[in-house]
């Protein structure tokens, strides 16, 4: 059994074992419609949702905190501002102490108005950069997801529909991709297309913005999704009812659209959030290490490597882009497993409890 | 079996193959890239620079290039850096034992954790232990890890430096050959910080093939014929369970050996993550392709593996 | 992540610790203060490697090991302070005065030195030693040792490289004589690195890479492990021949651990464990304020002969006009770049080419809020007034400019500020940050047509035209190379014409060729093709036992001259 059967256990079955609530025409729309319902009653999945939109909201009022409560612009270097600290107004970067070596930058004042978290060794505040980077983080992590799971999906259903010579060289070739030690590819290929941009025939992807870092960490991953949705679409296709269809004599395109692609959905949804933990995790990796998101711009990633050299005078510009990580990424993961808790009908069949 | 193993062979030196050439391709995918002015030092002469490309061979079509690099690779084993101008296989063979080192401390640790959390929420599905048990595990999953090592760094170095982490010493690495009691001071932090996602992940295959094996028929008929639970578990359950969780770390162990960049880069250890991210920082094209192909080598060859042992175990394939 | 800088070591007075300084090593023999001080282990700790220490080739990264168990024909002499930059003659008996109209250097070899393996040195081993180093493709060939005849031919064809026609060697009177093709005044200057130390014939005509060469030295290598350590033990064979030039190490063993995280350096040598860190890249920031308060007696600052600067392309728009290049001069705040250094304990402020105590400086800012007359003074502070003024009347106000700078954290900050200033002056900026090793070759090369970029020069020995002339001179620059030095492809005819006045000048008159060469630097810098940020300042972190600390201006700290115990 290789890696993509093991995580297809993560998937809802639509292969034998299952009871295929999904089965049959008219029965996609309120399988879904069930699978909504059992979550809407689920508590761990509304507060995860819950914690997730707060997180989306709070990340998504960067501007609005940036002007109006921080009167800020996290962007530039600030390294000759003042600001406010208990009543005194103090330089942004400040000499040290002794022989005057090295600079510090002002520590945390925990006033939302002067420097929440403190600054960056570029007098940045950290907690108006932390929402901004967060904006970019998410952004980046889902629509890596979202681009990587379709390509994939479509790569899978080619792949698995076609057969034959089309699907060995496919899933030889994905095979042999996803045996390139995958954060070294991510590295390799950052590190190169950071010198010039990345062109492709008539698209050109500048190295600023998030263009760049979405499609590197969407087209890693699609070796990891392609497997279990390819072995999905095989499944189903050896199913009892798939074959009486088309000896019946139904028509690949309805075969596909009717009672292949439904089915995969179901799995591909389940993938999208465990897909955005793994690409929020990849990009913040990315970004600590340089080949990320690029300055000026902000990330979780390069909040946090901003901190590494601060570690020891400002841990808060290292600790607080971590913490937001996490949360992010636990609220997504249990937002995947309760969506495909969901999607798994046995879960109430049995009436066992969870 | 022997025609199988032959065919797989024949596959990893297939894919070798392909991976080095994506490397390659990559590398020299970067217009105006030219490894000489990092090899001809500081405002060389112009004489110097023609004189080092054609030395290094540096000035022959890509192809030609290739089989070069391939032949000093493997043949002549003499491969030399293009930035610090040495031999790359001895630092690629120095590198190696440190992230083996890293790697196997963390999975002796990891396998015993998940070992007994898994069972023990798998066992006791639903109540207190499994709900706490997998909310450490969601936790522990959900952590970056280059984020989890440096705060293990702020707190160990930082302030408890001298006091209650006193032991720890700063980061770097000895060989256990020379000094093993201050090799295990410095990887036990390091050890811990890699260990502890894949304990989230391994408890939680293993909780769920224990919940899936619970529910197979035989084993409710071990249960109907009034063997004990223990003697169920060890005997019929645990077996199955562990055939996932066994392939998982085959492959895990496999793509680890390759190197944990950014593990080793936290804590300064010079192993083959941090020797891949600095050659390609520096574009040091012969040292990233030795660690490429000697990363790729061994996810092919823990697929392999596993692949096998999968079909060896578990009779319900070995019979497709 | 973390740059791989090749630093020369360079330097400059701070105090009159000098003085002392010099009394206290200068002579280099046993007296009874000083006899208790020999011995003992010295530990080194650094994060980078030296990469192949073959004499030949190493270009900066294993110099201080190399001065310690090589020695040349001439060398500067080992005391801290101005004295440090005098040649003194080495393995050569004295300083010849060159003959022939400049072309022709005869050398008095000294008797009597042996190698670390027993072989008796031998004035035909350095004809082997300079033909060896044409054969491994040494970088300062061509620039450095190209005025030697034959060597032309040995550039071309490196493999079969003579050198008996330019380097005549006589063993039985032990003269070496040295025939140019063209007058170079600094010959001395550049026998004095270790390009150019004597090495045993048996030597290979091959990069030697770990396997050091044996050398005159009071040491030599026991060890080199990459990535591991290095180990350099007292030369059997040693005797000082020249206390001023050569003399004899106080520590027993010289040990240096390679490849240690730059943070555990710091902690080593608080705790005494290590006695140095030999840094590339500047102790790690978070650390600075520790040391500053905490250790404030083993730390050491000296500034180094040596600038930062934003490289300005003055044969592409909008850098190609003059105004808008001297704009960008007046607008930028020199002492927000010193703070993004590290403070102004780390870096002074600096507006022209040449740096402090250095040859042929002369104090020149004129791009200064309220210059000096002349422009003989410091920098005080930016004039945004002005630089508003000349960027309308240069008529490139609203053009785009990128900025290309390297990744590491200096290079970003300083990237970051630039693109505000040039926003401020009416430009659209963009900042474009390269890996370090994409940077440097990306930049140089003229084809990529890049606008501005950061740089840093030290010095490879002690002479004006080694900043002047390589920088800003016309010959430096080349088309369509990622290895020239002439960033800014910078080439001003009449200024050039003084630079080979100053050049000439340098082998009857010293002191007139530094007025010259002052002249070159202050009409340069009138030029603007760069905007000089500051001079950095070199941290050298000891243990507490160190006693003797000599900082040399050419090679920085002195290592084998402080006492471990």
């Amino acid at each position: 059994m290789t890696r993509a059967e093991l995580s297809a256990k993560a998937l809802p079955p639509g292969g034998p074992d299952g009871a295929g609530a999904a089965r049959g025409a008219g029965g996609h729309g309120t399988a879904l419609h069930r699978a909504a319902r059992r979550l809407r009653v689920n508590p761990v999945a509304m507060a995860s949702l819950l914690l997730l939109a707060l997180i989306v909201a709070l990340c998504l009022s960067a501007p609005l905190y940036a002007r109006y409560v921080a009167h800020t612009d996290p962007f530039p270097s600030n390294l000759a501002g003042t600001t406010i600290v208990g009543g005194k107004r103090v330089p942004v970067i400040q000499a040290t102490q002794g022989t005057g070596l090295g600079e510090t930058p002002v520590g945390p004042t925990w006033d939302p108005r002067h420097y929440l978290l403190g600054a960056d060794s570029q007098g940045r505040d950290v907690a108006a950069r932390l929402l901004y980077g967060g904006r970019t983080s998410l952004a980046i992590g889902a629509s890596s997801a979202i681009i990587c799971c379709t390509i994939a999906t479509i790569l899978a259903l080619a792949s698995g529909f076609l057969g034959g010579v089309a699907d060995a060289g496919l899933s030889r070739l994905m095979d042999i991709v996803w045996a390139f030690p995958v954060f070294l590819l991510a590295i390799l290929i950052s590190t190169v297309s950071l010198t010039q941009g990345l062109h492709l025939g008539p698209l050109s992807i500048s190295t600023t913005g998030m263009g760049l870092p979405i499609v590197i960490i969407s087209l890693i991953y699609v070796p990891y999704v392609f497997r279990p949705i390819r072995g999905q679409v095989l499944a189903i296709r050896e199913k009892e009812f798939v074959k009486a269809a088309i000896l019946q004599g139904a028509s690949s395109r309805w075969l596909l659209f009717s009672e292949i692609l439904p089915n995969v959905l179901a799995s591909v949804i389940v993938f999208v959030p465990l897909m955005v933990a793994i690409t929020i995790l990849t990009e913040s990796g990315l970004s600590f290490l340089g080949i990320g998101v690029q300055p000026p711009g902000a990330s979780w990633g390069t909040i946090f490597a901003d901190g590494e050299s601060l570690i020891y005078t400002r841990p808060w510009v290292a600790i607080a882009p971590g913490i937001m990580i996490t949360l992010t990424v636990i609220s997504l993961n249990l937002l995947g497993d309760a969506v495909r808790d969901a999607l798994d009908p046995r879960a109430l069949d049995s009436g066992r409890q969870r | 079996m022997p025609s199988f193993i032959a065919r797989r062979l024949l596959w990893t030196a297939l894919t070798l193959f392909v991976i080095s050439v994506m490397v390659f391709v990559i590398f020299f995918s970067i217009p105006g890239i030219d490894p000489v002015v990092a090899l001809a030092g500081r405002n060389p002469a112009p004489a110097t620079v023609a004189a080092i490309r054609s030395t290094f061979g540096l000035n022959l079509p890509l192809p030609e290039q290739y089989l070069l690099m391939m032949k000093h690779i493997f043949l002549t084993r003499d491969l030399v850096s293009y930035t610090t101008g040495l031999r790359v296989l001895p630092q690629v063979t120095a590198a190696a034992p440190v992230t083996l080192s890293l790697v196997g401390g963390a999975v002796v640790i990891w396998v015993t954790v998940s070992l007994m959390a898994g069972l023990v929420a798998g066992v006791n599905r639903g109540r207190p232990a499994d709900r706490i048990l997998m909310i450490v595990g969601m936790v522990a999953i959900s952590t970056p890890v280059f984020w989890l090592g440096s705060m293990a760094n702020l707190i160990t170095q930082g302030g408890l430096h001298h006091t209650v982490f006193g032991w720890v010493p700063p980061p770097g690495y000895v060989s256990p050959a020379s000094d093993p009691l201050l090799w295990v001071r410095q990887m036990v932090i390091p050890w811990l910080v890699l260990a502890f996602g894949f304990i989230g992940i391994y408890s939680r295959v293993l909780r769920a093939s224990i919940i899936e094996i619970q529910e197979e028929d035989y084993v409710r008929t071990a249960r109907a014929k009034g063997l004990t639970e223990p003697r169920v578990l060890a005997r019929h359950v645990m077996r199955l369970s562990l055939i996932p969780f066994v392939s998982l770390l085959g492959l895990d162990f496999g793509s680890l050996v390759g190197g944990v960049v950014l593990v080793e880069v936290v804590f300064g250890l010079p192993g083959l993550g941090m020797l891949a991210f600095q050659a390609a920082s520096g574009l040091d094209l012969p040292v990233i392709m030795v660690t490429v192909i000697y990363g790729a080598f061994f996810i092919v060859l823990s697929n392999m593996v596993v692949d096998i042992a999968y079909a060896w175990l578990d009779p319900r394939i070995r019979r497709k | 992540m973390r740059p791989i800088a090749k630093r020369g070591r360079a330097a400059a007075i701070i105090s009159s610790a000098a003085v002392l300084a010099a009394a206290c090593s200068s002579s280099g023999t046993h007296t009874a203060a000083t006899t208790g001080h020999y011995g003992g282990t010295m530990t080194i700790v650094t994060q980078s490697n030296p990469g192949t220490v073959d004499p030949a080739i190493n270009y900066g990264t294993g110099w201080f090991e190399l001065n310690v168990t090589n020695d040349g024909l001439t060398a500067y002499r080992k005391v801290a302070g101005a004295a440090g930059t005098q040649l003194v003659p080495d393995l050569a008996t004295a300083l010849p005065a060159p003959t022939d109209g400049g072309l022709t250097y005869t050398f008095h070899v000294r008797h009597g030195i042996r190698y670390s393996n027993g072989t008796v040195l031998k004035p035909s081993d350095f004809v082997h030693a300079f033909e060896r180093m044409f054969a491994v493709h040494g970088p300062t060939t061509g620039t450095f040792y190209s005025t030697i005849q034959g060597a032309k031919a040995c550039l071309a064809k490196p493999a079969t490289c003579n050198l008996s026609q330019g380097i005549v060697a006589d063993d039985s009177t032990y003269t070496l004589t040295f025939h140019l093709a063209s007058p170079d005044p600094e010959f001395l200057d550049q026998l004095a690195l270790p390009f150019a130390d004597a090495v045993p014939p048996s030597a290979p005509m091959k990069d030697v890479g770990t396997a050091a060469l044996p050398g005159t030295g009071p040491y030599k290598w026991a060890q080199y492990t990459p990535n591991g350590e290095i180990k350099l033990v007292r030369n059997p064979y040693f005797k000082v021949w020249s206390p001023a030039a050569q003399p004899a190490g106080y520590p027993d063993t010289i040990i240096v651990k390679l490849g240690v995280p730059m943070e555990s350096e710091v902690t080593e040598v608080e705790n005494g464990q290590a006695d140095w860190v030999a840094s590339t890249t500047g102790l790690p920031s978070d650390r600075l304020n520790q040391i500053s308060t905490q250790y404030p007696a083993q730390t050491h600052v000296n500034l180094a002969t040596a600038i930062y600067y934003m490289a300005l392309n003055t044969r592409v728009p909008p850098f190609n006009n003059l105004q808008a290049r001297q704009a960008l001069n007046y607008a930028v705040n020199r002492n927000a770049l010193v703070k993004l250094f590290g403070g102004p304990k780390l870096a002074a402020p600096s507006c022209q080419i040449l740096p402090p105590n250095f040859p042929g400086y002369s104090q020149y800012c004129p791009y200064t809020a309220n210059p000096a007359p002349h422009g003989h003074g410091p920098w005080t502070g930016p004039d945004m007034a002005k630089a508003q003024q000349l960027v309308t009347a240069s008529g490139t106000k609203g053009e785009s400019v990128t900025i290309v700078n390297p990744s590491f954290p200096l290079g970003q900050s300083t990237g970051l500020y630039f693109e505000g200033v040039l926003k401020q002056l009416g430009y659209k900026a963009s900042l474009k940050l390269l890996a370090p090793a994409v940077q440097d070759p990306y930049a140089k090369d003229s084809r990529h047509r890049v606008q501005i970029s950061m740089s840093v020069w030290y010095q490879d020995y002690q002479a004006a035209s080694d900043f002047l002339n390589i920088l800003t001179g016309c010959g430096s620059f080349q088309q369509g190379s990622g290895s020239q030095p002439n960033i800014s492809e910078f080439c001003d005819p009449t200024i050039q014409k003084l630079m080979n006045q100053a050049l000439a000048l340098e082998t009857t008159n010293q002191n007139g060729a530094n007025s010259l060469w002052a002249q070159v630097d202050q009409q340069v810098t009138n030029q603007a093709p760069m905007v000089v940020m500051f001079n950095p300042a070199v941290v050298d972190f000891v243990a507490k036992r160190i006693g003797h600390y000599e900082y040399n201006p050419q090679w920085g700290f002195l290592v084998d001259q402080a006492w471990v115990q």
